[in-house]
């Protein structure tokens, strides 16, 4: 980076973890009378760990700061706690941190038990946090578990009229889906224990890895992978995620497409891909074929959408098949451009969010065919949603446009070296897809006459924390479109490493 | 010393946008003098550039300047930005800055009734300029393609200026919506193609720099069939950009938007982007004679239709939307009647048609910026008028040459520029452009396609006269309709004086091409590379000899004046009525041109089937198929026998099973693992 960090911050990563668990103790004491000071509360500890992620990005020497400590040691078994960040992970961490804190922001104007909303959201941080820093497979596992019970309660508690079905659905199907991978991941202790202590450890079962047979290894790629792709989600295990965004509250949205999609994504490089070359070998072309099917699939459902929220959440269906497309590809471009679009996915799918939520509650639906014509009376709303939109359908000079640029390249390679060149048509039918439901949307909600099937006395424009979180999130999407490298650079070498283990380069 | 700062040229205009956008509430006229000094500002550097350019010596060889630095990069492949700069984006540079100067200072007086929309105008227009200037001066093609981009968010945000609360009412609201959305969609379509013809190259070439890209070794190395998918998917983008067939409908859409826009997209950005794409192309393109017979044949098939579907229309903005698709069609025309000539001479070694290809360059660049000229003159003239009468119908219109002498006299000699009338600046880039098609005609297996192009060509020519004096005579003469009578007179001077501006140059800058002209914007080998500035020498004066001493000039010339005459009778004198050859309106063929052959139709029926049918398909799938089946599922294995109907419940104990049998299902999973395993 161009500028070091000149000291150093002990236990950085524990206290990324620890702050927001306490975060959200201290939040969930201001009860009563105390309620309307808990956002603030809640801002500062999740402003100071933004701080703290932000600090992580100009750390000279990532590795000092790796913390390990025994947790439970039996006689055959050894699980510790370790937390690592390195080139896939430190993008993800820097997300959380903003994000968490630009949808605390957001929420500002919260009045319905805040403590509860602000305690949920620190909550999530923890796990969220815990998933992307641990470096073993028992903390990684409590890890993702501890991300679904905060958003379970977000949704069902803050959620909209179908919010029980909704949190029940979400809770269920990714905790099936998890416990697939839980199966996986003692395949892959146990089997890289071979008969010895089985040591949960990331470095421990890396180096077992090699003793896997490639029949086992497609095996537990299947069951790794399908825990993994759920969460990413993959098309057609994906209906949860449509109902869970649009009940649950806004904050709830953006952490959910913005940072927990992405472990699904971030499980199949970690774990998937790091782990077994050659299962990733052997379900590659599926992985394409998913990829393009989430990708094409997702774009046309949001054509279809008559909620705007859900629209949306389609959108990152589709967004979340460019990811796998560019993983399947398994080379350095490829893993490197899917780590660059989750991180772009994340900034955009939260503006969009955003713009979804405060569709809902300052004009009072987010059903499209009852807006029209509402630029005039909500200018400010209209020019982010503009600019979300425009950056999600991957306008050059926005972030979201190198991701794509770099990811359908690194298809085009692929499909060069298989001799199917066609099918780089799916890449560039999605993008157009993608621009042709942004673009009607916005035609309809904010462009042509207005409308007259709602009451327009009450609605009126962002308020002053809304306006600043959008904007800080508007500009860093202009910033990283402006400059990649700024996020590119972190990815690099870490994408170049796994390709040449991948064996394809 | 200026050229090390060309840089500057959209940068200028960018940091406009962002000041203005921010900042423009405060502003006088929303910004409207910083825009113009921003413009102003990018044309004098320009200039400054230019003359440098033209004059240094240092420049001649190898005709290009260029400066990169690495921007960030993919894989082995390194992303550049920087500048390059040759007689091309000299002239590109030029003409754009200068005309949106003006039609910046225009827009000051046609757009001072919009209050606070005016910042959103300046802002948008700004950044519509910085990229055109960016795209001119890009030295590699993906900085290329981000400018182009960015023009074409402009174009959308500016044909929607009025998406909302339109001054004429709702039903122009949601027009003006439709159509910005038709335009980026459209266009969209074609940046598929052109993205997906940047991945060809990047992956033949290993860069997108054009100089590496235009290197003759690397060109003659590269598979020449992928050499001309990479150059189609390119010319797609073209296609997109220029609203050239099948693409072309978007831009008579696209008068929904200002008129002052109409004009910044039609002379000065947005569609010449596409010509300059084939113009900085053609070495690429001219390794192959089919895709140089490809540009022709649409370029020269748009330029008949758009010319067609213009005779009959009653708007006379569309009627000048029209006239551009035609006008870009016979750019296209020369770019590829040019390019195939060069295209077989390389392959031949015959040093000949390589000067003719390069005839055909000059001739579609000098069209190029000739057209920016009278159509900038035309939108902002049919601006004035639409200004003053409140209408676009010109059958409201009629008469108003004695109220608007200045706008009626200058619109008069961009019609006969346009019309190419002998000497003025359209007859000297249409009749080469004419001599180029047929030339190209002699040569290769399917030249003939270009002999049919050159009749159709002339046919264009013809219709073309005919339809802007019917247009002028329809506006300025015969008798005053409806809209005239509110007419309050003359449009305020700081449009007039753009107008006179710009009438100078419409009538005399086609003039340069006898003062060498084309010794600078040409093309040709230089030392084994392909060079800007590098031509056929003098070989040019022959040419331009053979416009005098060809039959068929004067042929053209005199359709030309049979046409001015024709719509003289029926439009300003009056004395045979039009609705006789046409069944008063009734016939196939006058319904045809005026639905557009049917065009738009077509493509909304495609586009509806296309996007919103399969959608509500896939919607049906997601919510009954899948979403069925898992509800299904969770009921079913509660031993609820209705499903379907506790579907929405969400009862915790039908889903309480489902993790019961799938926990039940994964032990059984997790046993045959083990199996495989080998008891581990």
């Amino acid at each position: 980076m161009f500028f070091d960090l000149p000291f150093e911050i002990p236990y950085l990563l524990t206290l990324l973890l620890v702050l927001p668990l306490v975060g959200a103790v201290a939040t969930l004491a201001m009860g009563g009378e105390r309620q309307k000071y808990a956002k603030y509360v809640a801002g500062a500890f999740s402003g100071i760990t933004m701080v703290l992620s932000i600090m992580l990005l100009f750390v000279p020497d990532l590795a000092v700061y790796n913390e390990s400590y025994p947790w439970i040691e039996t006689a055959g078994i050894r699980m510790s706690y370790i937390l690592t960040v390195d080139g896939l992970s430190i993008l993800m961490v820097f997300l959380t941190g903003i994000l968490v804190f630009l949808s605390t922001v957001f929420s500002a104007r919260e009045h319905d038990r805040p403590h509860y909303f602000f305690a949920l959201i620190l909550a999530m941080e923890v796990g969220l946090m815990g998933v992307y820093m641990a470096a073993d497979y028992f903390l990684f596992y409590v890890m993702w578990e501890v991300t679904l019970i905060p958003m379970y309660f977000m949704i069902s508690w803050f959620g909209g009229p179908r919010r029980h079905y909704a949190a029940i659905k979400f809770f269920i199907y990714t905790h099936v889906a998890s416990l697939v991978m839980l199966i996986g991941i003692f395949a892959i202790v146990f089997g890289a224990a071979g008969g010895g202590i089985a040591d949960f450890s990331f470095e421990a079962v890396l180096a077992g890895s090699a003793a896997f047979s490639s029949t086992f290894q497609t095996l537990v790629f299947g069951l790794l992978f399908f825990g993994f792709a759920v969460k990413m989600p993959i098309v057609p295990f994906h209906t949860w995620l449509p109902d869970a965004h649009t009940e649950a509250p806004t904050a709830g949205s953006v952490l959910l497409a913005g940072v927990m999609l992405k472990m699904g994504s971030y499980g199949i490089i970690r774990v998937c891909l790091e782990l077994l070359p050659e299962g990733a070998q052997a379900w590659q072309t599926t992985m394409v074929f998913i990829g393009i099917l989430a990708m094409i699939y997702g774009a046309y459902a949001c054509i279809a959408q008559k909620d705007l929220k859900k629209m949306v959440a389609f959108s990152s269906i589709s967004h979340m098949g460019m990811v796998m497309i560019s993983m399947a590809c398994l080379s350095d471009i490829g893993i490197q451009f899917a780590v660059f679009q989750m991180f772009a996915h994340g900034l955009i799918s939260a503006v969009l969010f955003m713009v979804a939520g405060a569709t809902g509650h300052n004009i009072g639906t987010r059903e499209i065919p009852l807006l029209g014509g509402l630029a005039g009376k909500v200018p400010v709303l209209a020019a982010f949603m503009m600019f979300g939109f425009l950056a999600s359908l991957g306008l050059p000079g926005l972030v979201g446009f190198w991701a794509e640029f770099g990811i359908i390249f690194s298809f085009y390679e692929y499909t060069i070296s298989i001799d199917m060149i066609w099918l780089i048509a799916f890449c560039l039918i999605s993008l157009l897809l993608t621009a042709g439901y942004y673009l009607w949307a916005m035609q309809r909600s904010m462009f042509g006459r207005l409308t007259e099937k709602i009451d327009l006395s009450h609605i009126h424009d962002l308020s002053r924390p809304e306006v600043i979180a959008l904007g800080a999130t508007c500009a860093l999407i202009a910033l990283f479109g402006l400059w990649p490298d700024l996020a590119l650079g972190f990815i690099k070498e870490y994408a170049s490493s796994l390709a040449l283990s991948l064996g394809v380069v | 010393m200026f050229v090390e700062y060309t840089w500057l040229v959209p940068l200028v205009p960018m940091l406009c946008f962002v000041i203005i956008g921010f900042f423009g509430k405060k502003m006088p006229h929303g910004g409207g003098p910083l825009a113009i000094f921003g413009a102003m500002f990018a044309f004098l550097i320009s200039a400054l550039i230019s003359y440098e350019f033209f004059t240094s010596a240092a420049y001649s060889s190898p005709g290009y300047v260029t400066e990169q630095i690495t921007w960030f990069s993919i894989g082995s492949f390194d992303i550049n930005i920087g500048y390059y700069v040759d007689s091309l984006a000299c002239l590109m540079m030029l003409f754009a800055s200068f005309i949106s100067t003006l039609i910046f200072i225009y827009s000051i007086g046609y757009m001072h009734n919009e209050g606070v929309k005016r910042r959103r105008y300046f802002a948008e227009v700004s950044l519509f300029l910085t990229g055109m200037l960016g795209l001119a001066v890009s030295s590699n093609f993906l900085e290329m393609f981000v400018f182009w981009e960015a023009m074409g968010l402009c174009s959308y945000l500016l044909i929607g200026f009025w998406s909302f609360t339109h001054p004429n009412g709702d039903d122009a609201s949601d027009n003006a919506a439709s159509a910005a959305k038709k335009a980026f969609l459209v266009t969209r379509l074609g940046d598929v193609c052109l993205m997906g013809g940047m991945f060809v190259l990047m992956y033949e070439f290993g860069s997108l720099d054009y100089t590496a890209v235009f290197d003759t070794a690397a060109m003659a190395s590269v598979d020449p069939n992928m050499l001309m998918l990479g150059s189609l998917l390119i010319f797609g983008g073209v296609i997109g950009k220029s609203a050239q067939f099948p693409l072309l409908d978007w831009l008579p859409d696209a008068m929904a938007g200002p008129t002052t826009v109409s004009a910044l997209i039609h002379a000065a950005t947005m569609v010449k982007a596409g010509v300059y794409l084939v113009a900085r192309c053609f070495p690429l393109f001219a390794q192959n004679p089919e895709v140089m017979l490809f540009v022709g044949v649409i370029g020269g098939i748009t330029a008949f239709f758009a010319a067609t579907m213009a005779l009959n229309n009653m708007n006379i903005k569309k009627v000048l939307a029209y006239s551009t698709l035609s006008q870009l069609g016979y750019m296209f025309l020369a770019l590829g009647a040019g390019g195939y000539m060069m295209a077989l001479g390389l392959q031949s070694g015959d040093s000949a048609l390589i000067a003719a290809g390069a005839v055909g360059y000059t001739a579609g660049c000098l069209h190029m910026a000739n057209h920016a000229f009278f159509k900038a003159l035309l939108f902002l003239g049919s601006g004035s008028v639409i200004h003053a009468t409140g209408t676009e119908d010109m059958r409201e219109m009629g008469g108003l040459h004695s109220k608007m002498k200045i706008t009626s006299i200058t619109m008069l000699i961009g019609s006969l520029s346009i019309a190419g009338f002998p000497l003025f600046s359209g007859f000297w880039s249409k009749e080469i452009v004419l001599e180029v098609a047929m030339h190209a005609g002699d040569y290769g297996a399917e030249g003939y396609l270009f002999l049919v192009l050159w009749i159709l060509a002339i046919i264009t020519a013809f219709m073309t006269a005919f339809y802007m004096f019917r247009m002028w005579f329809m506006t300025f003469k015969g008798k005053p309709g409806h809209g005239a009578e509110h007419c309050h007179g003359e449009s305020p001077k700081s449009m007039t004086i753009p107008l006179i501006i710009l009438s100078v140059f419409a009538a005399a800058l086609g003039c340069i091409i006898l003062f060498g002209f084309d010794d600078y914007v040409t093309i040709g080998i230089h030392a084994g590379q392909f060079q800007v500035g590098s031509g056929h020498g003098h070989g040019f004066m022959g040419w331009l000899e053979d416009i005098f001493l060809s039959a068929y000039t004067y042929l053209t010339v005199a359709l030309v004046l049979i046409a001015i005459g024709v719509a003289y009778v029926m439009y300003s004198k009056m004395s045979i009525n039009p609705g006789k050859f046409n069944k008063d309106g009734n016939s196939l063929l006058y319904k045809a041109l005026s639905n557009r052959w049917w065009f738009p139709r077509l493509y909304d029926q495609i586009g509806w089937k296309m996007g919103y049918g399969v959608a509500k398909g896939v919607e049906f799938v997601d919510t009954q198929v899948i979403d069925g089946t898992v509800n299904a599922l969770s009921s079913a294995v509660a031993g609820s026998g209705d499903s379907m109907s506790k579907v929405q419940t969400g009862n915790v104990r039908d889903y309480a099973s489902v993790v019961v049998i799938g926990i039940v299902v994964l032990f059984a999973v997790m046993l045959l693992l083990f199996y495989f395993m080998g008891g581990a």
